[in-house]
């Protein structure tokens, strides 16, 4: 009795092994595989298919890329950190001021401030009339601004801030009252230094949102200069994807160069490259919020 | 003469009303200006477009503006339903991805959580988490690289697979019945990473007294997860089931467009609301897109409103939002 027991254990350790064992390959072999296709000869990957290691191992299609389209892959470099550091400081400081004014208890219209936050994300008015308002009242069309002011306030980030606010002993504010401190110098000095974290873990939310974006570019922006990176990535492959479909008459599709596997793929991986390399470091504090967003529910 | 009238014979309670707001706004001016920003982003982006919506009873055209366009009724939502119109081919699609969506979203994460609480290498769990947490840093636009990497039809893995398996293979982008699992799964694979960390975070929580009282007991492992883990994650499992119900209506339109772009062959079979409201109003107009748009996001509040309303039940009075 007791020995079968054991073995049923035995089984769910190894089971559990395997599972996540397995799961986690799911995850990393698609990324081994863009990155090595992009290190890869071009005349061996159309022989011999995708391979997960590199096929002749060369960087001469980071080196094509650069010395062909260096240009416009540089520009968009540019427009996607311009719009990913501007969009996540202006986001931080509105997201946060009106976080911390939600978060005082002695605050009368807190709960009509936030109804009127919340009602925005079970209740929207649709793309078109947003699409006719942004690109009619507020001439968003082929603006830099298109790319930033969209999404520069997202109301489940303030209640994440809020959460960690609220943590925040009142005795402390109070303190600081007494001194004649206004709320704006509390929030400055006290909130925000003892919310380290948050910021951080915030920060990094609405960093990712703006470098991954491209729908605000793909709805905005058909000036080619003003494309962030993954739309000039999204371009590319639809593209391709359009051709494969075999239903664009061959004629249209000679207009097009098709780009080579390899360049598809290094593309991509020039799209990722920052976020692997700080994947690493911000991880923990994506878990933080994500855990602290679940806590709250 | 009327308005005077109105202000002398206003109610007490009303005036202190009055006075008590003006009294708030001064006492708390800071934080209220605090507020504004973020406010005014909201009024912007979200509450003018309300207006806009008028456009969907209309036959908007540009020179006539919102306000002054045809008004047509219901017109516009009746042609959505019509038998020439793809209205419930699209509701059909994204009810249709929404729900495996969910199914799969409850599984896997929940699974991998459970397992995750059973392994005892602090490396192993280190690497695995990493690894499968990173889908989610990837934009849709990646995944439809990733993806084209396994499927296109001359150097895709998987028909390298089935040639060495003496197989035919298979062309993918031209063959549209394959595409909603793909897609499904694609979510799966980019989501299920992030969910797993919610199940860990309510696991976190859990009474480890609990555990041991069953394993001096002599419980087995798979009774303890079946009869504590499992009864235990329930309900946070049924609160974010209640959240994606309450979105069932909307699709994904970055995970659509991402990973099947503008091809046309395939685009039919995985259009969902989003998309098809994106792809209207080129070829269709405005304010036919905007009442496609209009009905999703009524259908949207009134699940939310149910859904929340039954998490109030399960959950003793706390809601989802």
């Amino acid at each position: 009795m007791r020995k079968s027991k054991l073995f049923s254990d035995h089984m769910v350790t190894l089971l559990a092994y395997l599972f996540i064992g397995l799961f986690g390959l799911l995850c990393l072999y698609p990324l081994v595989l863009t990155l090595s296709v992009s290190l890869s000869s071009e005349h061996e990957i159309v022989r011999h298919g995708y391979s997960a290691v590199p096929l002749k191992f060369t960087l001469n299609t980071y080196i094509y890329i650069f010395a062909n389209s260096g240009m416009r892959i540089l520009k968009s470099y540019g427009v996607t950190i311009f719009v990913t550091v501007v969009g996540t400081l202006g986001a931080m400081i509105i997201t946060s001021m009106i976080a911390f004014a939600l978060s005082i208890q002695s605050l009368k219209y807190r709960n009509i401030i936030a109804f009127l936050c919340n009602f925005t994300i079970v209740f929207s008015a649709g793309l078109i009339p947003w699409y006719v308002v942004c690109v009619n009242y507020y001439g968003l069309k082929n603006s830099i601004l298109a790319l930033i002011l969209p999404s520069i306030f997202s109301v489940w980030n303030m209640f994440l801030m809020r959460t960690y606010f609220s943590s925040i002993s009142p005795s402390l504010y109070e303190a600081a009252k007494i001194d004649g401190a206004s709320y704006f110098r509390i929030y400055w000095r006290i909130a925000i230094p003892l919310s380290k974290t948050a910021v951080l873990t915030v920060g990094l939310m609405y960093a990712l949102q703006y470098w991954n974006d491209w729908w605000n570019a793909l709805i905005f922006i058909n000036n080619k200069n003003l494309f962030p990176l993954q739309y000039y990535l999204y371009t590319i492959l639809s593209n391709v994807n359009a051709i494969s479909s075999g239903r664009i008459p061959s004629g249209a599709a000679a207009g097009i160069t098709l780009p080579s596997e390899t360049v598809k793929m290094a593309v991509t991986v020039i799209t990722i490259g920052p976020i692997i390399f700080l994947y690493p470091f911000v991880q923990k504090y994506f878990v933080q919020g994500i855990m602290t967003g679940a806590v709250k529910e | 003469m009327k308005s005077k009238r109105i202000q002398n014979e206003a109610p007490g309670p009303a005036r202190d009303r009055k006075k008590e707001f003006l009294h708030e706004m001064k006492k708390n001016k800071g934080l209220y200006l605090m507020c504004m920003p973020a406010l005014i982003v909201l009024v912007m982006f979200c509450y003018i477009p309300f207006a806009g919506t008028w456009m969907a009873f209309t036959d908007f055209n540009v020179v006539d503006g919102i306000f002054g366009s045809k008004f047509v009724g219901f017109d516009n939502f009746k042609y959505f339903f019509s038998k020439s119109s793809m209205g419930w081919r699209v509701t059909y699609n994204t009810l249709f991805i929404n729900f495996f969506g969910i199914i799969l979203g409850l599984i896997v994460p929940i699974s991998i959580a459970v397992f995750f609480n059973e392994i005892r290498s602090k490396v192993f769990k280190k690497l695995t988490q990493s690894f499968m947490f990173f889908p989610y840093f990837l934009s849709w636009v990646v995944v439809g690289a990733i993806i084209y990497g396994f499927f296109s039809t001359d150097v895709g893995v998987i028909n390298n697979m089935l040639r060495s398996l003496g197989m035919e293979p298979i062309k993918w982008y031209a063959e549209p019945k394959y595409w909603k699992g793909i897609i499904i799964i694609a979510s799966m694979w980019k989501w299920s990473g992030y969910s797993s960390i919610i199940y860990m975070a309510a696991m976190a929580n859990f009474d480890g007294s609990l555990y041991e009282a069953a394993e001096v007991d002599g419980a087995s492992k798979v009774q303890r997860i079946l009869y504590l883990t499992v009864p235990m994650l329930k309900p946070t499992a049924v609160v974010l089931t209640l959240m994606s119900i309450g979105r069932i209506f909307y699709g994904d339109f970055g995970m659509i467009y991402g990973i099947v772009g503008n091809n046309p062959v395939l685009i039919d079979a995985v259009t969902v609301i989003d998309t098809y409201v994106y792809q209207t109003m080129r070829t269709l107009g405005f304010s036919y897109a905007t009442a496609i748009g209009l009905f999703q996001s009524v259908m949207g509040l009134i699940l939310v409103t149910i859904a929340n309303r039954m998490a109030k039940k399960y959950n003793d009075g706390e809601g989802l939002f």
